[in-house]
């Protein structure tokens, strides 16, 4: 049996704060659960989020999955009665969950402070542009060829030009990865605490989460529930995105000894690159056109940090073409110049939005749907329970 | 006495009767009857063609008596009497027979629905021919009127009275007018202040020239009737009778005591007050608990006292809006509060409430819903949790046990008739419904008057109320008064019973049956007499009279003699035979 929930009623203004405006708003006509594709037992989006939400339930809502199994496609909120925006709370509440896993409590004061993010991304990377250009002159001995040239001081790639003889650029790469991986897993682990041991949670065996761990990889890389909703492109716009991002990672962590080499072309690894970059400067133009114009409902709200990841992402790969172009046509100077400022976007991105950012989500979203594919047949065995239990009594 | 012509007319209407009854056996069966000059079925008698035939049959055929076989007598008696009247027969000549309500609507056989028609017109046949003429009577009116109750309606009331130039006394039990209404901050849902509401109105019926206001009176005695009633009202201790045509009683609510209900703490609890407590914060301008502190939590808790089994069924209407009214003002004296509202359902039914919910809800409060008779329940808060007191319910919409923190909790208690409302009833002889509200007329058609002619209800003494309601009453009484004054006297039918002094033993058992107390006894003469304004003809009086001194006009034992000799000469096996 479920606990007595003791109501925090500062929970509503805290949560405004990560952008829930118009909850408040919201009587309970259920509109919003009847028109959302998503909306099957035993996860009745998005309406019991904004009842946990308006009753201050804090504890109820940490250990919620619902807000994850919501896309945003903003039918929700064009038939509710109210303007009490469910798609936006739905959205503000990733963001709260967001902060509520992240141990380090950063996450937090990025979302509760646009000025504090902002300022820390800028902080981030004029750290990074010194720590290059100190590096250089003193480990490159005053210049700033760092991956290129004979006096490079973290070449890209290793003597024998093999994936396993790492160049330092390559070390620093993994070495934050498995820094950032870190962190991450650290938030991954406090989310499954949260969601699979809470009073309403139903107990799991080791068989279910073996069983249904085929959902992780497959709606990591396909997105699918995503493309149940009703509209259609935005969940190919996403997946263009994503794609393209994967890509561009595995290119830089697996084959940068290819995608650097150079200065000529190496086909079989650029093709990808060019695509990727493609698919990345497509997505991130698109979110920013539509966020400016609010294009669509889920437009329509945009928080500081809906803002700051395309943005990043976008200067990422601007910079990256440049630094590209550059060192392919000769101007290997030029290049290493580019490098510095392309590095100034990607170390703040990656360090600041992978464990307490909207970046998290990558990982948040499909660890989200594997839970609820675990927990599933136990809730709905429940849920048939309760309503036979009348039954049972009668004729008893 | 002339001739008898009686003219029989059987209405099909449409296919109502028709369907069943055969209208033209009725019509050949009645044309036999001794004293029957004409008999004649038509589609609809109470149409203007119908009418007319009547009309026409009593100029042309000189008849003298009218029996109409047709629907109710309720439905459309006065409809043939008016046309008995314009034809130049006196109106009482006639007699319905109803072979609609009581045939063909609740039987099937249509051969012994017929023969059951054809004994119901025989009967009223037999009867009409006994019936004697009789004429309505008027009485003189005394134009002033009484208003009982110095609240916002009773003001109303008295204004719109004087307004039309009546003189009005307003007795009132406090030594001050408002009402209840004066013991409130804002009104919902456009948070006027009550007090510039009242302010005006007070001003205005005390300088009336045409208004006597008499603060602390009260009514202790009422007699007379419709147009010249004498009501006894105590003044400063002293007895004083006046003379007034009216009376409209405006004497409002209590408020339900919140001590009824358990596990809610009110008088255990020193921050657990009731809607009124509040209202005294907030006309005071500060909203403290005991101790003196602004507090941090508020809750306001729906339906204590209504909406309950163990208490009021009722819905008590303004609370729902008033809690709203709340949550604007608190929220407006404290900003940093949070302001929960515990509501069995939100009936935000006026106009502009709707509105005022949603900006209720906007100010972040905190609706919760519980159960129909499953109360929240309000305890002591640990020293250590920061705040007063913990409120435990079933929230109804997330179907959680939740606990809510509260640092004053405010009962938005029902309102429930007067604790004098008994004796009230009982002065001005009208009746009290279940719950202990006075009865109007008609609960949609005639919502001011009551079973007592010129005795008017308005306000929330009749239900639970808003302001508008009740003044829009208010006004509904007052203009139903200055229509009677208007008419200059008052109509009395012309059926009412009557006591035959030589027989009356002055028994009294009458003037205890009297559901209208339109019988009045004379010590001197140790009779009793009939006042027949009050009369309604219900004939209880002669039923029960043991010394068969009391005759019902229109209802004299002939008359239902011989209608009983007329519904049971029938020959065939009619139905009501077969009921014998």
């Amino acid at each position: 049996m479920a606990n007595i929930v003791r109501v925090n009623p500062g929970l509503g203004e805290e949560v405004q704060r990560f952008g829930a405006d118009d909850v408040a708003k919201c009587y309970h006509c259920g509109n919003c659960s009847a028109t959302c594709p998503m909306s099957k037992e035993p996860f009745l989006i998005p309406r019991k989020s904004m009842r946990y939400l308006q009753m201050g339930a804090d504890e109820r809502l940490r250990g919620n999955l619902e807000p994850w199994l919501c896309y945003y496609c903003g039918e929700c909120s064009d038939q509710c009665p109210r303007g009490a925006e469910p798609g936006e709370t739905m959205m503000s509440l990733r963001r709260w969950l967001t902060a509520q896993y992240d141990f380090t409590g950063i996450s937090r004061l990025f979302y509760r402070s646009a000025a504090v993010e902002v300022g820390a991304v800028v902080v981030l990377g004029l750290l990074t542009g010194i720590g290059f250009y100190l590096a250089g002159t003193y480990l490159g001995g005053g210049d700033l060829n760092i991956y290129d040239g004979p006096r490079a001081f973290l070449p890209a790639y290793g003597k024998g030009g093999s994936f396993f003889s790492f160049g330092g650029v390559h070390t620093f790469d993994w070495a934050m990865g498995v820094l950032l991986a870190g962190l991450l897993g650290i938030n991954c682990l406090r989310m499954w605490y949260f969601t699979m041991f809470n009073d309403q949670a139903p107990k799991v065996g080791i068989g279910a989460y073996i069983s249904k761990l085929w959902v992780l990889p497959w709606h990591f890389i396909s997105q699918r529930r995503y493309s149940e909703c009703d509209k259609k492109t935005p969940w190919l716009v996403h997946l263009i995105m994503m794609l393209s991002y994967l890509t561009m990672l595995i290119l830089i962590m697996f084959f940068l000894h290819s995608v650097h080499y150079g200065p000529e072309i190496v086909w079989q690894a650029h093709a990808f690159g060019y695509l990727a970059t493609v698919g990345l400067l497509f997505g991130t133009v698109y979110a920013m056109y539509g966020r400016a114009n609010k294009v669509n409902t889920y437009h329509k709200h945009s928080h500081a940090s809906d803002w700051l990841f395309p943005v990043l992402i976008f200067y990422c790969a601007v910079t990256g073409i440049a630094q590209h172009i550059a060192h392919r046509t000769g101007f290997p100077a030029l290049a290493n110049v580019i490098y510095i400022i392309h590095m100034m976007g990607v170390v703040p991105m990656l360090v600041l939005e992978v464990p307490f950012g909207k970046w998290s989500h990558l990982a948040y979203r499909p660890l989200a749907i594997y839970f609820a594919e675990v927990q599933s047949p136990a809730l709905l065995a429940q849920a048939r329970a309760r309503q036979s239990a009348p039954a049972t009594a009668r004729a008893a | 006495m002339s001739e008898l012509k009686i003219g029989v007319y059987v209405c099909n209407c449409g296919t109502n009767i028709a369907k069943t009854v055969d209208c033209d056996a009725v019509v050949q069966a009645v044309q036999a009857l001794p004293g029957v000059a004409v008999a004649k079925s038509y589609k609809y008698m109470c149409s203007n063609p119908g009418q007319e035939m009547i009309d026409k049959d009593i100029k042309e055929l000189g008849l003298n008596r009218v029996v109409v076989a047709a629907c109710s007598p309720r439905m459309h008696e006065p409809t043939f009497r008016k046309a008995l009247d314009s034809a130049g027969l006196n109106p009482y000549y006639l007699e319905m027979a109803n072979i609609r309500e009581q045939n063909s609507w609740v039987h099937e056989d249509g051969a012994a629905c017929t023969q059951k028609a054809i004994d119901l017109a025989r009967a009223a046949v037999r009867r009409v021919a006994l019936h004697e003429p009789l004429e309505k009577r008027s009485v003189p009116m005394c134009t002033s009127v009484l208003v009982l109750g110095g609240g916002v309606t009773g003001l109303t009331a008295a204004l719109e009275l004087a307004d039309a130039n009546q003189s009005v006394f307003l007795v009132e039990r406090d030594d001050h007018l408002g009402g209840n209404v004066a013991r409130i901050d804002l009104t919902a849902p456009h948070l006027d202040s009550a007090r510039d509401l009242l302010r005006d109105r007070i001003a205005r019926v005390t300088t009336h020239p045409k208004i006597k206001v008499l603060l602390g009176s009260e009514l202790v005695g009422l007699s007379g009737y419709i147009g010249n009633f004498k009501p006894l009202v105590r003044v400063g201790g002293q007895e004083q009778e006046l003379e007034v045509g009216a009376v409209v009683v405006c004497t409002g609510y209590q408020e339900f005591d919140a001590k009824k209900v358990k596990n809610l703490g009110y008088g255990s609890l020193p921050d657990v007050v009731t809607s009124f407590d509040l209202e005294r914060m907030l006309r005071a301008g500060r909203i403290a608990t005991r101790a003196g502190k602004a507090p941090r939590y508020v809750s306001l808790i729906h339906c204590v006292g209504s909406r309950s089994e163990e208490h009021h069924p009722y819905c008590s209407r303004v609370c729902c809006m008033t809690a709203l009214k709340y949550a604007h003002e608190i929220k407006s004296m404290l900003p940093d509060a949070y302001v929960s509202d515990l509501y069995i359902d939100m009936h935000a039914f006026g106009k502009g409430c709707e509105d005022f919910y949603k900006s209720g809800a906007e100010l972040h409060t905190m609706f919760l819903m519980y159960r129909k008779n499953q109360p929240p329940q309000v305890r002591l808060a640990d020293p250590k949790d920061g705040f007063g007191m913990l409120i435990a319910l079933q929230e109804q919409l997330s179907g959680e046990s939740i606990e809510i923190p509260a640092d004053l909790v405010v009962l938005m208690v029902g309102m429930e008739p007067r604790a004098d409302a008994a004796e009230v009833a009982h002065l001005v002889n009208i009746s009290r419904d279940k719950d202990g509200w006075f009865i109007e007329s008609h609960p949609k058609l005639d919502p001011v008057a009551t079973t007592t002619d010129g005795i008017f209800i308005a306000g929330a003494c009749q239900a639970p109320k808003d302001i508008p309601d009740s003044v829009a009453q208010a006004r509904a009484a007052s203009a139903r008064i200055l229509a009677k004054i208007a008419q200059g006297k008052i109509w009395v039918d012309a059926v009412y019973a009557e006591i035959d002094e030589e027989r009356c033993c002055g028994c009294r058992m009458c003037g205890e049956v009297c559901p209208y107390s339109a019988i009045e006894y004379n010590p001197a003469t140790r009779r009793s007499t009939v006042v027949s304004v009050l009369c309604k003809a219900c004939g209880t009086c002669a039923a029960t009279c043991p010394a068969g001194a009391i005759k019902a006009r229109h209802f004299s034992d002939r008359q239902i003699f011989a209608q009983i000799a007329g519904l049971l000469e029938g020959q065939g096996g009619g139905l009501t035979k077969g009921a014998k």
